[in-house]
Order: structure tokens, then C-alpha cells, then sequence
């Protein structure tokens, strides 16, 4: 029945050890190359023991790599930068298009609401190679490659449809009648939007913003194409670490370290809160 | 001893470990005879569940015995125990129809088809669904497959029935009929039944003996009607009963010829010594403050008693419920037939001193009932 | 107080007709019981009448105006809903503030409205709570007292006891009568239970399939349902009915019960021969000595007491079954063969073919209080 031998209890533990290890092992070990030079880490047999070194850290952020081949100049710190500011802008410009959006489908049934909001969705299904080229040439036309409006406008294509359907799903788990009961007692729609709808969707407008935020900041394809080396996010510039004279082990690893501390903050932050709310929502009336 | 019934000696049950895990059940003793029907009736949480699923075997019991049909089935699995249950959440085999949902329970009893057959009829029809036995229970409504659930643990020859909240779901106009049929069958076939509820009602119209459960301790264990005259304690005596009982705190004073109540208010009711049993009295002298307790349809109208200021009349077709303002509180009172009584209508209020029941004012527990000790 | 009409209500989803033309007079400061089973169109009616739905045709009219095409916020409507509706985010006194804040009132006064309703349904010491923390009865409280705090003329109640435990819903239906009339409003109140009906409603409209099938005070329903469902849907417990075919006679139209004999005064005679069901409350029955004139033998299956009476399921003659009720206390045999008198005057004749009421002979008022 419900007690256990100590025998289950110690496989138990053993087998959740081993799926840990088989899933930290990549960022453990990127984590520790970041401290280590590019000849540490190809020796072979690999080392466990070496001596630490924040000479990738520091090349990172002066911008000047010395290899074996010379000096040269990366753009590490202007990509985080623009990492930063695409995310941020076009999951704000996303929540602000989208929230309204969502809370539209979710409450006014109209004839091809369905249609419409799985048109939305469905721009996440198409590859974005596929729709890259056409776009390409558009965004000549108009001026609008590498550009950073262009690129916040064609990041809506990741977020968008995220924040529209993941916020669409809490705002119809809120209990109509909770809208109604305050719109009966004498508040217009917007009054009712606005107190009511979003404070109580608020966890989950907050879950789909991380989300988009995750995604918009690890898109590589667009970026790729669309902006130039002023532009680019670190996804695209981690490019720069493949120099002719080899590949940039341990600024790679470092540069990993420092791109996901972002968005591995904000999740850990957000967590806390994202657990907490999603218990509120759960309260219906 | 019969030994043929249930037995259940000195059960505890801890959720966490024992000793300092939740207590759910608090030395739970009881005998249930065999052909007994038994309703352990409580509110959520007070215990009453932990100890159906003790006695079906889906969780362990911490300390003590349960021993059924002269064995101890405390240590083993579900399907050893020969224990049939209805599930309150019904539990129904989604992909058999209902016909096969009740024969399932046959099946290890390997009878022959036409018995088999015969019996399902049998029990579909005392329970109004032989319309429904090629349907599926997701295409059936929730009072339909309440009663599926109910004739697939009833139709089984167990030593033990335990049905789950059996009638919450149950078409309102089909449960009276359906209490009394499931009580006849129940008898006829001589089966052991504990029903485990919220609703007295059910309780009260079902059971031989009813279990008042609250924290996890038995509060009383005694048939329905000794329950409703002499409850244990405050709790049972405001538990059971609907309309529930009217309690009113009172100080009590004693001398040589009347015995006192004072209400709040400036309420006086006062009574002879010889409505009462010196042993009543003696216990009465010790105490100061009394709770008082008078059921509903005890209350009555007389020249002569209590002014009472109506708050309320309401006709139910059969009965007539009033509520008037009494000693600071609410006197609520049960006529059998039509009364007419218009609100702030002043009532004279009678409390014989054979219908009063005195609870202890601090520990809850019965003083007296009537003129006799508790 | 004010007066709702509806006149010729259609509301349909897809093709499904849930209101069929419907009419509905409310009077000034009644309390109306919208009363039947689920999925009769009870709450979807409510919702047109408060505007958070549309209805395809048919007009709505609050004191005489047409409200019809009027947004919610503007009908002057306070409505408690049966799962509570309130606001998870704000707490007790927040919730019941809602309808004074959107009539821009003064902090004192919303202060003032609040303490008022709260102190009227007992909630005063919980206003600081969310509803998280508050207990069933007292989100239910809260719910109501929302409802009332705008002092609105009309009232919407949907079935606001239904998700409370028996004991408080008891306990509500009591203390409603007071609160509402303190309040002073028109109340419209939907409810499943016939008890509540009865003891709320200065008149009960009973709906099912989307129409009123009757609509009368509570004696009126009671003693004179219009048809068999209506009979079905008031008493506890249930009316029994048998089907009989009447037989004239001399001294009138009879029925057989048990082999026995049975007239029926009062019913007209163009019904001997017909499939009828007779209609017995089963308050009407009674257990008598064998060979008193007229009682039918029984043989007692089962006794189940409910609440303060004691009920009893006998089989007749031929196997039917009868539920006969009786106060708690009294004598009546708890098994074995016995004999009940019928009480001809409260039986009901229905036509078995259309459910309709064929006639019923003599009233059912019972003893009245005065005499008690």
C-alpha cells in the first residue's frame, strides 16, 4: 500500500539522479568551458581540473579576441544589446496588439472568429525560410530591411500568435459571469476589461509574454537575414566566434553563459509569480 | 460476538507518519451486526471517508483492527476483502454499457448467462434503468449513472456493501420511491450495508444505526430515532434534525420548587421540580450555564407562553416552517399543516420541559433530555 | 420597486429554441419564483432581463421602459449569481462596493452602503477577506449583498442557495423574506428546489422547454397543478400516481385502488372510461384499521423517515406502489399488510393522454392556523 521498502526509495532516488545528470550535463559543461581556453578544452582526454580563466569573459566584453591569428574585432556586447531591445519591443508591441485581441476571440463569438484566430496561429506553422524570401524583398522595397522596426514587425510573427492563443485560453477560463456580475453593477465593457479581465489574466498574460520573450530572443533565421551586423542579435553574432583560424570554443561557451542569464533570470523570477497566480485564476467567483 | 458482521477495534488513521501526521480518525470502535444498514454521517473532513476507504482497503489503517465475516481484512488488498462498493464519484467502466457495467461485478462469481441475466433485470428494474442497460455511461445523465454505480455493488452477494454519498445525484422525484426500495432489497437479501453521507436525510431514511462523525472522533453511534431524542452532545443534537435544533444559552437556577432557565432578554421559562428527575435536578444545581435545546416540531403555540414576534411563515404544501425572534435569537417552529401568520405577528411559545434538551455550556455535552438524564 | 414585463421572448442558440415566446408580467415589489428543472430556460431568461444576453425577438420593459436594446451598467439591475461571481481580487468589502463605485458615490457614502448590506446578511466581520478566505455561506452572503448594495428597484436572485450545505440554505430561506423586505425591490428568483419556491415567492411561474407552463401562488400551484409534470415537481415526497380508468356510477364517477372501490365526487361523469392517472399526495394518505369503509389493503415493503415525518413505500393489490407520509411520531406499521384511507377530496384526475388536469373536487387548504 503506501509504504515503501528502502530499496524503492533507492532506485527511486538513483533513476532521478541519472535523468538529472543526462539533462544538466550540456549546460554544466558549457558553463565550464567558458572559464577555460580554447587548448584546455580541445586536449584530449578531456580535464575535469584546470585552471580557471575569465580571459573569455574579458574578450567578450572589451570586443577585442586575440587568437593565434591576431586580434580581432566582435560585437558581442552591441548584439546582447539588441537582443535586449528586439525582445523587449516586439513582446511589448506583441502584449499590446495581442491581449486585446485575445480577449475579443475569448469572449465575442462572431461568425469566422475561429477562422480568423486560427489564420493567426497558423503563421507559426509555415517555415520561416518560406516566408523569409518574399519578405525579403518587401522589406527592400519599402526600406524596411535591416532596420529595426522591420524586425520587430516581422518578430510579431513569433509573438503574436503565442500571446493570442495562450491569453485567449485564460481569459475564457475566467467565469463569464464574474464579468457580467460587475458589468451589471453599472460598469461599462472597457471598466470591465480592465479591472476585471486583466488582473485576472494578468498570470497568464505574464506566462505568454516570457514565452514570447524566450522565443523572440532565440530567433536566429530572421535576424540572419534581415539585419546586418549592426542589428543582429547574439544569436547571429555568435557567428563571429567561427574565424577562419578555427572555432572560438570557449567564447562560444561564454557567450551561451551570458545570452541565457537573461532569460533564464526573468523565468526564475517570474516563476514565483507565475505559480502564485495561476493558483488565483484557479478560484472561479 | 456474532463475528459475522464488521468489526472495528481501537482504528486510528495519520496521514504523514504516525503520531505526528494528520489525525484523521481518532480510535474508531464500532460493531455493525450482520444485515445491518449502517450510515457513518458527517460533514467534509470529518473522518467518514478515511474510514470507508480503511474499510474497502485503499488506505492502510496506523493503529488497529478491522475484521469482517470473522476475519482480520485490515492487512489486506481490496479484491481479498469481499467488499462491494458504490463509488461516489460512480466509477463507471466507460467503454461497457450499463448492462455490462453491472453484470461486470458477476463475474467472478462465474454464474451461468441466464442467471446472470436475470439478476441484472432484476436489479435495473427496482432501480429504473432498464431503459438505459445498452447505453454507455458517458451518453447517460449523472442521476442515471448514480444508479448504474448503485446496482453494480448491489447486485453483488458481499459480506460487506459500502456505498459512497449513494443518493446525491438522484433525481429528486425519484428518491423517496427509490429509499424505499433499496432499503426492501437491501433487507430482503439479508446484506450488510454502510453508507457513508452529508445528508441526513438520507441517513435518517436509510439506516438501522447512524455513526455522527465529526474531527475524526464518533460522536454517537445509535439508531435515528434514539439520536434524535437523546443526542449525545450539542453537535449531534444540532446535526441531525432538519429544520435543526433551537439552541439558547440560559443560566439555570434551582430551588425548592421551580427550576429556572434565564434566557437572554429577560426570557424566563420556568418549570416544577417534578417535571424533572432529582438526578436531572441534582446535575442542574451544578451547573450555571446551560445550553438549551428544543427541535422544531416540539416548539408548541399555547395560551399562556412565551410572546414571540413571527419573522417568518413559510407553507411547504405539507408543512408549515416559522421563524420568530425569541430570547435575542431565532425560534424556528414545524406545524404538520397550513398556518396562516403574517410577519410581526406575536406568537405564545410553550417549550414543555419533556421535549427540552440541556447541553452542558461549556464541554457541549448532554445534561438531560427531557426529564431524564442523558 | 419597479415592474418587469417580457413580452414574447424568443431565444434561440444555433438551432436550439430556448425561449419559445415567452411573456412574463412582474408585478411592483413582488417576489416572482422562476421555478423548474434544469435546462428549462430559467437563468438563460434571467440574463436577457439583466443584458448580458441578446434575445432574438420580443421586448424587455423595466417600469413600463424598453429596455431591450439598453446596455447592462444601465438597467438599474442588482443580480446574485448561483456560482457567486465574485471578484477574486478584491476582497469582501471591494466586491459589495462594485455598484456604489460606478455610481461615483462618496467614500463615506460607499462606506455607508457597504456597512448597511453587510450588517442586513451578517457579514460585517469579513469584509477584509477575499473570497479565497471566506466560507461558503459567506461568499454567498457577500454575493448577495453585492447584489444589494446598489439599492437596485429590481432584483435578480439565480438560484443563489444552490451551492450552499442544507443547513445554511435552511437557515437563507428563513432570514430572506427579511432581507428582502428591507430592501424594497422587485425580486425575480430562480430556483430548482420547490420548498424555496414556496417559501420565497409571492408567486411562482413554473417553466420547462423554454415556456411557463403555469404561473399562480403557491397554494394555487399545490392544490391545483395544471398537469401531471407540475404535480411531479411539488411535494416531497412525491405525489403518487396511478393509473386508473373512472367508471360511472350512481353516485358518481369511481375508481378501483387495491380491488377497492373508490368514488370520486365532484369529477364529471364524461370521464368514465378514459386512460386517467389519479394523483395522491402522499400527506393525503393515512394508515386506518382494517374495515374502516373504504380503506385499501397494502402490504408495507419499507419505512424511510425524511426529516419530521415518517414515510412508507406499500405495495397495493396488484403491485403498485404507494408512498404514504405521516408526521414523525405518530402510529403506523412499520411492515406487514395494513389498510390506508384515501382522502378524496385532495385527489387529483389527470388525462393519462395530454398530462392535463381533469377535474379536482373540494380544496386542500388543510387546518388553519387561527384554530391551531
Amino acid at each position: 500500500m503506501e509504504t515503501t521498502s528502502t530499496l524503492e526509495k533507492t532506485l527511486r532516488l538513483l533513476a532521478l539522479t541519472l535523468v538529472v545528470i543526462f539533462f544538466m550535463f550540456p549546460i554544466v559543461w558549457i558553463f565550464l568551458m567558458s572559464f577555460q581556453t580554447n587548448e584546455t578544452i580541445l586536449r584530449i582526454p578531456p580535464q575535469v581540473i584546470f585552471e580557471p580563466t575569465l580571459s573569455n569573459y574579458t574578450a567578450l566584453i572589451t570586443g577585442k579576441l586575440t587568437s593565434a591569428a591576431g586580434t580581432l574585432d566582435i560585437a558581442f556586447m552591441k548584439n546582447l544589446g539588441n537582443s535586449v531591445f528586439l525582445s523587449v519591443t516586439s513582446v511589448a508591441l506583441a502584449l499590446v496588439l495581442g491581449v486585446p485581441a485575445a480577449y475579443a476571440f475569448a469572449r465575442h463569438k462572431f461568425k469566422g472568429s475561429e477562422d480568423i484566430a486560427f489564420t493567426l496561429l497558423s503563421f507559426r506553422f509555415a517555415p520561416p525560410l518560406l516566408v523569409l524570401l518574399p519578405l525579403t524583398q518587401y522589406f527592400q522595397w519599402l526600406g524596411l530591411a535591416n532596420t529595426y522596426i522591420g524586425l520587430i514587425w516581422v518578430y510579431q510573427l513569433i509573438c503574436l500568435p503565442l500571446i493570442l492563443w495562450i491569453v485567449r485560453g485564460y481569459f475564457e477560463d475566467i467565469s463569464a459571469d464574474v464579468e457580467y456580475a460587475y458589468r451589471i453593477a453599472g460598469h461599462s465593457w472597457f471598466a470591465t476589461f480592465r479591472r476585471i479581465a486583466l488582473p485576472l489574466a494578468g498570470p497568464g498574460i505574464a506566462a505568454a509574454g516570457l514565452l514570447a520573450f524566450i522565443f523572440a530572443w532565440n530567433n536566429f533565421v530572421f535576424a540572419l537575414v534581415l539585419a546586418s551586423a549592426d542589428k543582429q542579435p547574439v544569436t547571429v553574432g555568435a557567428l563571429a566566434f567561427v574565424t577562419s583560424s578555427g572555432i572560438q570554443y570557449g567564447q562560444i561557451a561564454a557567450a551561451i553563459v551570458l545570452s541565457v542569464t537573461p532569460t533564464l533570470a526573468l523565468a526564475l523570477y517570474a516563476q514565483r509569480y507565475l505559480v502564485e497566480g495561476l493558483s488565483l485564476g484557479a478560484v472561479k467567483g | 460476538m456474532s463475528g459475522a458482521g464488521l468489526q472495528i477495534k481501537g482504528v486510528d488513521k495519520f496521514y504523514g507518519p504516525v503520531d505526528y501526521g494528520v489525525h484523521a480518525v481518532k480510535k474508531l470502535s464500532m460493531t455493525i451486526e450482520k444485515g445491518e444498514i449502517v450510515a457513518l454521517l458527517g460533514s467534509s473532513g470529518c473522518g467518514k471517508t478515511s474510514t470507508l476507504r480503511m474499510i474497502a482497503g485503499f488506505e492502510a489503517v496506523s493503529r488497529g483492527q478491522i475484521s469482517l465475516a470473522g476475519r482480520e481484512v485490515h492487512t489486506f488488498a481490496p479484491v481479498k476483502r469481499n467488499v462491494a462498493m458504490a463509488f461516489e464519484g460512480y466509477s463507471l467502466y466507460p467503454p461497457l454499457t450499463v448492462r455490462e457495467n453491472i453484470a461486470f461485478a458477476l463475474k467472478a462469481s462465474r454464474l451461468p448467462q441466464n442467471v446472470v441475466d436475470e439478476k441484472v433485470a432484476y436489479i435495473a428494474k427496482l432501480l429504473e434503468i432498464e431503459d438505459i442497460l445498452g447505453r454507455y455511461p458517458s451518453s447517460i445523465s449523472g442521476g442515471q449513472q448514480q444508479r448504474a454505480s448503485l446496482g453494480r455493488a448491489l447486485i453483488r452477494d458481499a459480506d460487506l456493501h459500502l456505498l459512497d454519498e449513494p443518493m446525491g445525484q438522484l433525481e429528486p422525484q425519484l428518491r423517496a420511491v427509490l429509499r424505499g426500495r433499496i432499503k426492501h432489497y437491501i433487507k430482503e437479501k439479508g446484506l450488510t450495508a454502510i453508507l457513508v453521507t452529508h445528508d441526513q436525510t438520507e441517513a435518517n431514511a436509510l439506516a438501522d444505526r447512524i455513526a455522527v462523525m465529526e474531527g475524526g472522533v464518533l460522536q454517537q453511534f445509535d439508531t435515528p430515532q434514539m439520536i434524535k431524542e437523546r443526542p449525545a452532545n450539542l453537535f449531534t443534537g444540532t446535526f441531525v434534525g432538519e429544520p435543526p435544533m433551537n439552541v439558547f444559552d440560559a443560566t439555570v437556577t434551582v430551588s425548592a420548587d421551580t427550576a429556572v432557565f434565564g434566557l437572554n432578554e429577560g426570557v424566563r421559562l420556568e418549570y416544577a421540580v417534578s417535571d424533572f428527575s432529582p438526578a436531572v435536578l441534582a446535575e442542574l444545581r451544578n451547573r450555571k450555564k446551560v445550553s438549551l435545546g428544543i427541535r422544531p416540531y416540539a416548539v408548541r403555540r399555547a395560551e399562556g407562553g412565551v410572546p414571540a414576534k413571527v419573522s417568518v411563515s413559510q407553507w411547504l404544501g405539507d408543512q408549515t416552517h416559522i421563524a420568530a425572534d425569541f430570547a435575542g435569537g431565532t425560534m424556528v417552529l414545524v406545524e404538520h399543516d397550513r398556518v396562516r401568520l403574517g410577519l410581526g405577528d406575536t406568537i405564545a411559545l410553550k417549550l414543555d420541559p419533556h421535549s427540552l434538551h440541556v447541553f452542558d455550556g461549556e464541554t457541549g455535552v448532554a445534561v438531560s433530555h427531557g426529564p431524564e438524564l442523558a | 420597486m419597479t415592474t418587469l414585463q417580457l413580452e414574447n421572448i424568443v431565444k434561440r442558440y444555433k438551432n436550439h429554441t430556448v425561449l419559445d415566446n415567452l411573456s412574463l408580467d412582474v408585478k411592483d415589489g413582488e417576489t416572482l419564483v422562476l421555478f423548474g428543472p434544469s435546462g428549462a430556460g430559467k437563468t438563460v431568461l434571467l440574463r436577457l432581463v439583466a443584458g448580458v444576453i441578446d434575445p432574438e425577438e420580443g421586448r424587455i420593459l423595466i417600469g413600463g421602459e424598453d429596455m431591450t436594446d439598453v446596455d447592462a451598467e444601465h438597467r438599474g439591475i442588482g443580480m446574485a449569481f448561483q456560482n457567486f461571481a465574485l471578484f477574486p481580487h478584491m476582497d469582501a468589502f471591494e466586491n459589495i462596493a462594485t455598484p456604489l463605485e460606478a455610481k461615483r458615490s462618496s467614500a463615506d457614502a460607499i462606506k455607508a452602503g457597504v456597512h448597511r448590506v453587510a450588517k442586513l446578511l451578517k457579514i460585517d466581520h469579513v469584509l477584509t477577506h477575499r473570497p479565497k478566505a471566506l466560507s461558503n455561506g459567506q461568499k454567498q452572503r457577500t454575493a448577495l449583498a453585492r447584489a444589494l448594495a446598489g439599492s437596485p428597484p429590481l432584483l435578480l436572485l439565480d438560484d443563489p442557495l444552490r451551492n450552499v450545505d442544507a443547513k445554511l440554505r435552511f437557515e437563507m430561506r428563513l432570514e430572506l423574506p427579511r432581507v428582502l423586505a428591507a430592501q424594497g425591490a422587485t425580486v425575480v428568483y430562480v430556483t430548482q428546489d420547490y420548498k424555496e419556491a414556496m417559501a420565497l415567492g409571492d408567486r411562482i411561474a413554473v417553466m420547462s422547454d423554454g415556456r411557463i407552463r403555469q404561473i399562480g401562488t403557491p397554494e394555487d400551484i399545490y392544490n391545483a397543478p395544471a398537469d401531471i409534470d407540475i404535480a411531479r415537481l411539488f411535494g416531497d415526497p412525491t405525489i403518487n400516481l396511478l393509473d386508473v380508468t373512472p367508471n360511472a356510477e350512481v353516485d358518481g364517477v369511481s375508481v378501483l385502488l387495491s380491488d377497492v372501490r373508490i368514488v370520486l365526487p365532484g369529477i364529471p361523469a364524461n370521464t368514465a372510461g378514459k386512460s386517467c392517472v389519479i394523483g395522491l399526495r402522499p400527506e393525503a394518505l393515512r394508515f386506518v384499521p382494517a374495515g374502516t369503509p373504504g380503506a385499501i389493503p397494502v402490504s408495507v415493503e419499507a419505512e424511510t423517515p425524511l426529516n419530521e415525518k415518517t414515510v412508507t413505500l406499500a405495495l397495493t393489490v396488484r403491485g403498485r406502489e404507494i408512498l404514504v407520509s405521516r408526521p414523525a411520531g405518530t402510529p403506523g406499521p412499520a411492515s406487514g399488510s395494513a389498510h390506508i384511507a384515501v382522502d378524496c377530496a385532495s385527489a387529483f384526475l389527470f388525462d393519462k393522454e395530454t398530462g392535463a388536469l381533469i377535474a379536482r373536487h373540494g380544496s386542500h387548504t388543510g387546518t388553519q392556523g387561527e384554530a391551531a
